[in-house]
């Protein structure tokens, strides 16, 4: 069915924008161009959403709204960023208090460039987020089927982008949960993360369904304890065990190590319930913004 | 014989022992025992074919007569002793004439007199016995715990004279019997003034000046009614000789006019409509089971009951037309008001004097349809407003607050007591339930007896959908974080509040069969001609209940259930949907509260034009009875 | 016809109707606008995109009560349909309502709280010019069933005009649209966000679609019950009143809520109450 390429209902917000993009999304309703022609509604609201579209470069004031309402937007949902602003940060990009387009909070699927955005280049944009949506359905129907059919493998230095991408996503929760987004799982660069391929006693392990990475693991050895980190299962594919089967790869990469730790915030209680169910314990805890959690697990 | 006597005589001595009795035990004991064999006694007597045959034991009625007078003279030195005390020369005033009329009428002619029958039970006494039977030992039951935490916890600055209350309870109980059995009017004049005094103590209960200034307001417009019942009956006697109720139900009606008119005044004066509504919300100072079982489901229904006594007189004349008027404007008026304020129990009180308008329209209409539609209703409502009363009452003293906005959430707080406030507001005024039900069956009565009144009908109904769902609505609202109060109900409070929650459905599922059993036969007696609702809807409202039914058990099966995310905020939710980020960067609270379209509709306003109106409307029934 | 057939036929046509229906809606407000509006079927296509959303709440019981309300509007237009009772009819109407507005009650969040207190509003202004109108038809063919008002040989408008007209004016409210788009509006306005439907999505929001087409089409068959012994022309009266509110949709803007009320019982005390008035002092 490919209905979600015929109603795609929009929610707009203006980051910083100088209103320039926004009167070009507005011109986009007009008899002109009519996007409800394509089915297009803008609705104010994201729980009826499906493309968030932003404008303007992010600062401090409106992470937090972008974050709340890419949260309350239901799955499958595309962010389209509009205008170079929301794009890089355009002109402002070295301001003090801008942080850089759309992507340095959410994940973005189309950027469409421009200052002001045309009409019509908005238009295309949203009908290449059409694209999008409807291939991320398909995963997101397809994704209880699709389980049992997941490979897991050791993930090359290739995989890197991907596995960032999927990272990010998969944060997006932890992020919810704190308020934060100042993870350092948000924050990685490609380039640290392809630097860890590089380095030794480092294994990182991908769960693929169908070609695309869904789930990935890093694990490093150092003085007799593997320190397990970034467990990350796309959202689509959650609680289908997943991670569990990760965990347990991971284990059985380090056959000689006899001590596992790894650590998570206070406030993630299906990942601290996860790992109790994995044999693992909690034995510190380190304040901080935010609490964490350390578990440990010693293996016979 | 005995069975009826015993209804009315235990309560009464009940409440005489409980005088007497200091310590609680014992006070829970009789208090129990005597709800429990009042119980019974209402259901026994249901069970008896109608009209009961009275003719068992021989009494000397001139004692009782006699017995009663001395009561009749007692009282109205107090209440004149009142009024003096209170520098209140309307009380005085009234109490004189009205005491004085009785005295000479009985001294001349009511004492000699022969009196065919002094006891009458039908079956519309049977369901006004069972309602006070059964409904109010609920409430007497009730009162056990809530008193005791009353005077504990909530309100300790009052004086506990929980001796005068419980005695007072039964002896209204008592008293109540009296009045519904009673066909000779002198008694049950004596049984409504009773009733009158009680309410009087009890509305005074608290003793301050706020409570003894409305016991007095409740007092003088009591007494205004009791004066016009005087006068009734000696004009009564004047035309025909006789002081039965029956004998004026029966008479020529032309002659009967001016007795009905009077009666009917005295009913709408003890049921609170417009213009003597104020007394009304005043009482609700008083405890909650005074406010439960005073006024609205049993020594209101007096009036109404009396009014429906008088339908079959009134029917298609002047006379029935202002009444129903005046009814008509207090169901409007009623229902706009209780939009207007946030108060729980006043909202209950403009809603009680509302749905006593409906049933005063009916009465006033007089055909069958319309009569069978006001039993119905006081059936219904009797069980639901109770309910909601005295769920109330419960949520007023665990939230300290009777402001309907404090009651926020209460479904996760207290969710029994929600529940069941649910069910008493959906049995007031929602489909499929007995409330519903009944205004269908008003609906259809006015529009075959005079189809102009059912203006007042519709758009009453109209206000009345506002204000319960709203309230239904502020329950189920959950913002931010509550904790569960622990122990909600304590057993007295528990048994009548299942009980009553358990009637709201039954009344309204077995209601065909309350229908045939009890009120066609009266219908049919009275008028040889009977309504229906069909059975083809009465299966249609069967179909609606289950599905209702169908809700509460779905939100237990609810399985994995939805990702829980936050209410929309304009994406500046900083916890969850309780707080947001507003200007300056500060944080603030969401608090949401309900509409009281207080600029739209003003209480005071609308309480003024119904006085003026219904004023008029009370007088031109008297001229024109009295004159055309 | 069998009563039971003609539920089943509402039961499978009223929903294809109403769909199309709001489809056409949709492209006429467009075509007056100089747009050229989105195809015939978008609804359906809407309905189909919302099914397959992520299922979200704000609190867990609150798509429940969306479900008893999309029941409910269904046994209210098999009712209708079906011939019984009018006064029913009403009464189940306002049930499911009273469903859909406690579910937005239990959102609980500030828009959707708005929206239930105004679509509270609109119930109480059009309830005595609906309850007016079912009064009005028993006053001319004696019964409340709308079985008996359908085959009554008298064409209903034209002894019932003035409740016509003022059940024309309250089935602006009831299909909430402008001026009388309190509780959600299909405009752009956003200013109440979606009113009533804020916290609701996905499926829930597509059962919200579904009940309000059935109530379209149980709404236009009271208009046509007003020209029942014509049916050809009950059937474009109908239409045409569709037509005629979609105008009025596009000409007007909002009205304050106050106006709301006070318009709306104003009518219905002039043009309905009026309509019993004449119709009893003629018995």
């Amino acid at each position: 069915m490919s209905s979600f390429s015929k109603s795609p209902w929009i929610i707009h917000y203006d980051a910083s924008s100088c209103n320039g993009c926004d009167i070009e999304v507005l011109a986009c309703l007009t008899p002109l161009f009519d996007v409800e022609r394509l089915g297009v509604i803008n609705t104010g609201n994201p729980k009826h959403a499906d493309i968030f579209l932003v404008t303007g470069a992010v600062n401090e004031q409106s992470k937090d709204v972008i974050r709340n309402i890419y949260n309350q937007m239901p799955e499958p949902k595309v962010v389209v960023a509009v205008g170079i602003c929301a794009t890089s940060g355009g002109v402002f990009r070295e301001c003090y208090n801008i942080s850089g387009g759309v992507d340095s909070v959410i994940p973005v699927d189309v950027y469409v460039a421009g200052c002001a955005a045309r009409p019509e280049a908005i238009v295309d944009g949203i009908v290449q987020s059409l694209g999008v949506l409807e291939q991320k359905r398909r995963e997101m129907a397809a994704a209880p089927k699709n389980v049992d059919q997941t490979l897991y493998l050791r993930a090359e230095k290739s995989d890197a982008p991907e596995i960032l991408g999927l990272q990010k996503t998969a944060f997006q929760s932890e992020a919810e949960l704190y308020g934060n987004d100042s993870l350092p799982a948000l924050q990685q660069t490609l380039e640290e993360l392809q630097q860890e391929f590089e380095r030794p006693q480092w294994v990182v392990l991908k769960a693929v369904v169908n070609g695309k990475i869904i789930g990935s693991v890093r694990g490093h050895a150092a003085d007799g304890t593997v320190q397990v980190a970034r467990l990350v299962v796309h959202p689509y594919f959650q609680r289908h065990g997943i991670g569990v089967r990760l965990m347990a790869e991971i284990e059985k990469a380090f056959p000689d190590v006899k001590r596992f730790e790894v650590f998570t915030g206070e406030k993630s209680r299906r990942n601290l319930d996860l790992y109790r169910k994995l044999g693992y314990l909690p034995y510190k805890t380190e304040p901080g913004t935010p609490t964490l959690v350390y578990l440990q697990k010693e293996r016979k | 014989m005995t069975l009826v006597l015993t209804l009315i005589l235990l309560p009464l001595a009940a409440g005489l022992g409980l005088l007497c009795l200091r310590s609680s035990l014992p006070r829970r004991i009789l208090v129990t025992g005597v709800t429990l064999a009042v119980c019974c006694g209402s259901v026994a007597l249901a069970l008896l074919p109608t009209p009961v045959d009275l003719s068992g034991l021989s009494l000397n009625y001139h004692w009782i007569n006699l017995g009663m007078l001395l009561v009749e003279i007692a009282m109205g030195l107090y209440i004149i002793y009142v009024g003096v005390r209170a520098r209140h020369p309307l009380i005085v005033g009234l109490a004189l004439a009205q005491a004085g009329l009785m005295v000479w009428f009985e001294l001349t002619a009511g004492l000699h007199l022969e009196v065919a029958q002094n006891l009458f039970v039908d079956k519309l006494s049977v369901i006004m016995a069972l309602i006070n039977g059964v409904v109010g030992g609920g409430i007497c039951l009730y009162s056990l715990g809530y008193m005791r935490e009353y005077h504990e916890t909530a309100h300790r600055d009052v004086a506990d004279r929980r001796p005068l209350f419980f005695s007072l309870l039964f002896i209204f109980m008592g008293a109540m019997f009296g009045l519904i059995f009673a066909n000779n009017l002198v008694w049950l004049f004596l049984f409504w003034e009773i009733t009158t005094l009680c309410s009087f103590l009890l509305i005074g209960y608290t003793q301050t000046d706020e409570a003894r200034r409305n016991a007095l307001l409740a007092l003088v417009m009591n007494l205004a009614g009791g004066l016009a019942f005087a006068v009734a009956i000696v004009w009564l006697y004047r035309q025909t000789g006789s002081i039965e109720l029956q004998t004026l139900i029966k008479s020529n009606k032309v002659l009967m006019l001016m007795p009905a008119a009077l009666l009917c005044f005295a009913g709408i004066t003890k049921s609170a409509q417009l213009p003597f509504s104020s007394w009304l919300l005043g009482a609700m100072v008083a405890p909650t089971p005074v406010s439960a079982l005073l006024h609205s489901s049993t020594m209101v229904k007096a009036g109404v009951y009396l009014v429906l006594r008088m339908a079959p007189v009134v029917a298609h004349t002047n006379v029935g037309m202002m009444v129903a008027m005046v009814g008509g404007v207090t169901f409007v008026i009623g229902s706009l008001a209780a939009i207007t304020t946030s108060e729980a129990k006043r909202v209950l009180a403009w809603s009680t004097i509302a749905n006593l308008g409906l049933i005063v329209l009916c009465g006033g209409i007089g055909t069958y349809e319309a009569v069978w539609a006001g039993i119905l209703l006081i059936i219904f409502h009797a069980v639901a407003k109770c309910l909601l009363f005295l769920c109330v009452g419960v949520v007023e003293h665990k939230l300290h607050s009777r402001n309907i906005e404090d009651m926020s959430g209460l479904v996760l707080r207290m969710p029994r007591v929600a529940m069941m406030m649910e069910i008493g507001m959906a049995g007031m005024f929602l489909a499929p339930f007995g409330m519903l039900i009944s205004k269908w069956a008003v609906l259809k009565a006015v529009v075959d007896a005079s189809p102009l009144l059912s203006v007042f009908v519709v758009f009453g109904s109209a206000a009345t959908l506002f204000f319960w769902v709203k309230w239904m609505g502020k329950l189920v609202q959950v913002v931010g974080p509550s904790e569960r109060i622990k122990k909600e109900l304590v057993l007295g409070e528990a048994i009548a509040l299942y009980g009553l929650s358990a009637a709201t459905f039954l009344t309204c599922l077995l209601f065909p069969l309350i229908s045939s059993i009890f009120i066609k036969p009266y219908i049919l007696d009275v008028y040889g001609n009977f309504a229906d609702l069909g059975q083809g809807n009465v299966i249609i409202m069967m179909i609606m209940m289950a599905m209702v039914l169908l809700f509460p058990l779905s939100l237990i099966g609810q399985g994995k259930g939805p990702k829980v995310v936050d209410a929309y905020l304009g994406g500046a939710n900083v916890k969850g949907g309780e707080r947001f980020r507003t200007i300056a960067g500060t944080v603030q609270d969401v608090s949401i509260g309900n509409y009281y379209l207080q600029n739209f509709f003003n209480e005071a306003q609308l309480s003024r034009w119904g006085v003026i109106g219904c004023t008029m409307l009370l007088a031109a029934m008297f001229f024109l009875t009295a004159f055309v | 016809m069998n009563p039971w057939i003609r539920i089943l036929i509402y039961l499978i046509a009223a929903p294809v109707v109403g769909c199309l229906l709001a489809g056409w809606d949709r492209r006429i407000s467009a075509r007056m606008q100089s747009r050229r509006g989105p195809p015939i079927l978008q609804p359906l296509y809407d309905v189909q995109k919302l099914w397959q959303k992520q299922n979200i709440a704000v609190q867990r019981s609150q798509n429940l009560y969306i479900v008893f309300f999309l029941l409910l509007v269904i046994f209210t237009g098999a009712l209708f349909f079906g011939g019984s009772d009018l006064l029913l009819v009403i009464f189940a109407l306002t049930l499911a309502a009273i469903f859909f507005v406690l579910g937005a009650y239990k959102a609980s969040s500030p828009y959707s709280f708005i929206g239930a207190e105004r679509e509270l509003i609109q119930m109480m202004a059009y309830e005595p010019m609906v309850l007016l109108a079912a009064i009005g038809m028993y006053m001319v063919t004696k019964s409340f069933a709308v079985d008996d008002i359908a085959v009554h040989p008298k064409l209903l408008v034209l002894v019932l005009p003035g409740i016509f007209l003022g059940f024309l004016y309250t089935l602006e409210i009831k299909f909430r649209k402008s001026p009388f788009d309190l509780s959600s509006s299909h405009h752009v306005h956003q200013e109440l966000v979606r009113g009533i439907t804020t916290e609701f999505s996905g499926r829930t929001l597509a059962m919200i679609e579904i009940a309000h087409w059935y109530e379209t089409v149980f709404l236009l068959g009271w208009v046509y019950l007003f020209f029942a012994s014509m049916p050809v022309l009950g059937v474009a009266a109908s239409l045409l009143v569709f037509v005629f509110i979609i105008l009025v949709d596009n000409v007007f803007a909002r009205l304050k809520w106050q106006t709301a009320i006070k318009s709306a019982w104003v009518v219905a005390a002039v043009l309905g109450f009026g309509n019993i008035l004449v119709l009893s002092m003629l018995h």
